[in-house]
């Protein structure tokens, strides 16, 4: 079994990422392959849905915090949505909950970008 | 003790085998699993700083369950990595250049109660401590 699958869906201009296992130095590459794509496709609303990621090491985060400057800058965003307690805890313990918008479900980061709103936390 | 090939691919038994080590010395899941996400951390830079990617070489864990303490000790033969010579975290230089190393180190220290890294018999020691409750 992969340690870490990425599935991906759009809804209208917003792509979803739906990380599940766990991302490490090991799985990295195939998280930051689905981050690629989305921009390389010209997606720059992207909301990764963690509700099936059981952990994410510095490697992930710094996969985000990689790709994160080229999302804003063609005026998107990358929003977090259903985090479980141990993936929360360590966004907070980075304080990447100060610098990403964090959702408890997938509906609500969709519904944000619909209603538009900054892309700080 | 268990000797670790020095390839990615085998970061998820080291992770597995100290979440395990970790719940049976009476931590909470949650807890068990950021023990076992430092560790993985201090696994991962050994491969990437001390042995530069190269498959071939080995590293060792070392799982010490103490009366106080839960200790993991990740030691390698490779180079010298002096840990405070990696910049310090600051999240918004990060995210505008793009840099993401010391990362680990940082959630390292804040997950564990203490970590120490030491040159010794020309291995490199990286010492993890949890205190137990």
């Amino acid at each position: 079994m992969s340690d870490l699958t990425v599935d991906t869906r759009d809804v209208e201009d917003i792509r979803l990422l739906y990380p599940r296992g766990f991302i490490n130095a090991h799985t990295v590459r195939v998280f930051e392959h689905e981050l690629q794509r989305t921009l390389q496709e010209g997606r720059f609303k992207v909301v990764v849905d963690c509700s099936g990621l059981a952990y994410i090491a510095s490697a992930g985060l710094g996969a985000i915090m990689g790709s994160i400057e080229e999302i804003r800058g063609n005026g998107g965003d990358l929003r977090l949505a259903g985090l479980n307690e141990t993936v929360r805890n360590i966004f907070e313990i980075l304080g990447f909950n100060h610098l990403y918008r964090i959702f408890p479900s997938e509906a609500e980061a969709i519904l944000s970008f619909r209603q538009g709103g900054g892309s700080t936390a | 003790m268990l000797q670790v090939p020095s390839e990615t691919a085998y970061l998820a038994v080291v992770r597995d085998l100290t979440k395990k080590m970790a719940e049976a010395a009476g931590f909470d899941a949650p807890t068990a699993l950021n023990v076992a996400l430092a560790v993985d951390e201090a696994a991962s830079n050994v491969i990437e700083h001390a042995y530069h990617g190269q498959p071939g070489k080995r590293f060792e864990v070392r799982i010490d369950d103490g009366t106080e303490e839960f200790r993991v000790e990740v030691v390698d033969a490779g180079d010298m990595v002096d840990p405070r010579a990696l910049p310090r975290v600051d999240l918004e230089r990060y995210a505008s250049e793009r840099r993401t190393g010391g990362l680990g180190v940082h959630l390292m220290g804040k997950i564990m109660d203490s970590v120490t890294f030491r040159r010794t018999a020309r291995k490199n020691v990286c010492c993890l401590v949890k205190r137990k409750a």
